[in-house]
């Protein structure tokens, strides 16, 4: 029993100190001169040499980088949302053969791996002339991003009761005014789910930028931070200031959703 | 009549966006891997099965495999077990314990990217930190090229991915913990049941959702681990972290093996889909005899 009262904080301190190394690791590399590397990878550097960040951010024009992010995450994020609400009202409301077929084709693409749809894609946007445009990487989102959303949207639009609809009907309500208006509101927490889930892989992903958005005008943060590999000799203290910079905004929204990452994360796992 | 019309207007733009850039992709797979297409003449011949013909032939593509398995399994068995078992340290709805659940989450924040440049420092050779810590500590014989080494690297590239991820399974598996009532436990104490009695028969049956869920999840994401192999190893050395999904990237983007590289995507959709039926199949059963 007391060996046990020990090892629980001693594992869980253990744990937290394997999270914190190479933490500690990226944030102090950051900061060194050339001068500070000979003395090892874990020792405090003499001077903290701020302008890194600064070259970093030239280096690998991480300024329009943060700009594309922006712009796909966001754009991806608004239209997974509205598309996918949408889709799920009638499904959920629905028990009808096609109601119930749409549903399962929907779902079908939670199955499927990337990877099988990567080579036609390729060809699809080329023929199309969608690659290395935003346009191209952004319906790849949406269209991936469907079948999860979907099936949360869904599920939840299950429990939502008809009632409300009907009085919003008889008050003289269009089908999309109650939507948006009385409906949209009540599945809040879906949506939560959603963008939180959603915008950590968007923000974050390097494989389908890689494959559709390699111009240098259209790259997103993590293939900026590639650049370092392709284009220069691995400069530690560069690569990892541009980590940093790249990190610190899905960290600073982290730090203040706490609750709602944490919540959608468990929800979303559960439900999907 | 007036309310099909309305329906089709919700539903067409995401039956539009998924059908052209996922569902048709998808469905063309299986035309393309029986071509011998290279990505860039505009001729595509039909080749029948030459493909998975090779497939089944190329020993590459039975050592990926068989990497993939490795990888998948491992990733499936360590993420869960330290999952659980940080999850039963930190259900305690406390202070302490919602500051440890953040800060276990951040490394799943960072981008692949990010994780596959942080940990192919940590491992170098001459200057990681790894091999630094074990020196101080005066173990430097156990100091590896830890992913130079061919025996190595894909057990290094799995405990960077369980570093990144293992959060996301303690998170579910809290929420889990944290559903089971208060007075289950109190009855058991009253009963006399010790710690691993209390484990076995209350904990962990009612866990048994967030360990379907999580084992599933787990598994299809370790099938088709790719960023961080990509970022840390490209495959190497010699193959021995090359799973399918990186094997396929050099396929088709690399050699220009498109009709190959697809034959390939479809093995490892085969392999998620049999994998992920049978664990639903034989975990589902396991939730509902308790």
């Amino acid at each position: 029993m007391i060996l046990r009262r020990l090892l629980t904080p001693l594992g869980l301190a253990f744990w937290a100190m394997i999270v914190a190394i190479p933490f500690y690791l990226v944030v102090t590399m950051s900061l060194k001169s050339p001068a500070d590397l000979q003395y090892g990878p874990l020792k405090w550097p003499e001077t903290l040499k701020f302008s890194n960040y600064w070259t970093a951010w030239q280096q690998a024009n991480m300024g329009q980088a943060f700009l594309n992010s922006i712009l796909i995450t966001g754009v991806s994020l608004i239209l997974i949302v509205v598309f996918s609400s949408m889709a799920a009202y009638p499904l959920a409301r629905r028990t009808d053969r096609w109601s119930g077929a749409l549903y399962v084709y929907f779902l079908a693409g939670i199955m499927v791996p990337f990877q099988l749809a990567m080579i036609p894609l390729y060809k699809l946007l080329n023929g199309l002339n969608l690659i290395g445009k935003y346009p191209g990487a952004i319906a790849v989102y949406i269209a991936t991003g469907i079948p999860f959303a979907v099936f949360l949207y869904v599920s939840f639009f299950k429990t939502v009761p008809r009632e409300l609809e009907e009085s919003a009907q008889i008050d003289g309500s269009g089908p999309f005014r109650t939507f948006w208006k009385i409906l949209f509101p009540l599945v809040k927490p879906i949506t939560s789910t959603v963008v939180i889930i959603k915008s950590l892989f968007i923000w974050n992903d390097f494989f389908i930028p890689l494959l559709f958005l390699q111009s240098k005008a259209m790259r997103n943060i993590p293939l900026s931070l590639y650049s370092f590999t392709s284009e220069y000799t691995n400069n530690w203290v560069l690569i990892f200031a541009a980590v940093v910079i790249g990190s610190l905004p899905l960290i600073a929204l982290f730090l203040a959703l706490q609750k709602h990452f944490i919540q959608g994360i468990a929800s979303g796992a559960v439900k999907g | 009549m007036r309310r099909t019309g309305i329906d089709g207007v919700f539903l067409l733009p995401a039956f539009l966006v998924f059908t052209i850039f996922l569902a048709y992709p998808v469905l063309s797979s299986f035309y393309y891997s029986m071509t011998d297409w290279n990505g860039l003449s505009p001729t595509i011949d039909f080749i029948g099965l030459d493909n998975f013909r090779k497939l089944a032939h190329d020993k590459d593509v039975w050592k990926g495999l068989q990497n993939t398995l490795v990888i998948a399994l491992l990733v499936t068995v360590l993420q869960n077990v330290i999952g659980l078992l940080l999850a039963l340290g930190l259900q305690k709805t406390g202070f302490v314990q919602r500051l440890l659940r953040a800060w276990y989450l951040l490394p799943a924040l960072l981008s692949p990217l990010a994780i596959g440049y942080i940990w192919s420092y940590m491992y170098n050779p001459q200057f990681g930190v790894i091999n630094t810590i074990l020196e101080f500590v005066g173990l430097s014989g156990w100091a590896q090229d830890w992913l130079g080494d061919r025996r190595l690297a894909i057990y290094s590239v799995i405990a960077a991915n369980l570093w990144q991820w293992v959060a996301f399974s303690m998170i579910i598996y809290v929420a889990g913990l944290q559903s089971i009532p208060r007075d289950m436990y109190e009855a058991a104490d009253i009963d006399g049941a010790g710690a691993f009695s209390r484990f076995k028969n209350i904990t962990f049956p009612l866990v048994a959702p967030a360990f379907t869920v999580n084992i599933v999840v787990t598994m299809i994401v370790g099938l088709k681990l790719f960023d961080i192999i990509f970022i840390m190893t490209n495959g190497g050395p010699g193959g021995s972290t090359e799973n399918l999904a990186v094997m396929l990237y050099r396929q088709a983007f690399a050699l220009n093996r498109m009709g190959y590289a697809n034959a390939i995507a479809l093995l490892m959709f085969a392999m998620i889909l049999v994998f992920s039926l049978v664990q639903i199949a034989l975990l589902r059963r396991r939730e509902v005899e308790y």
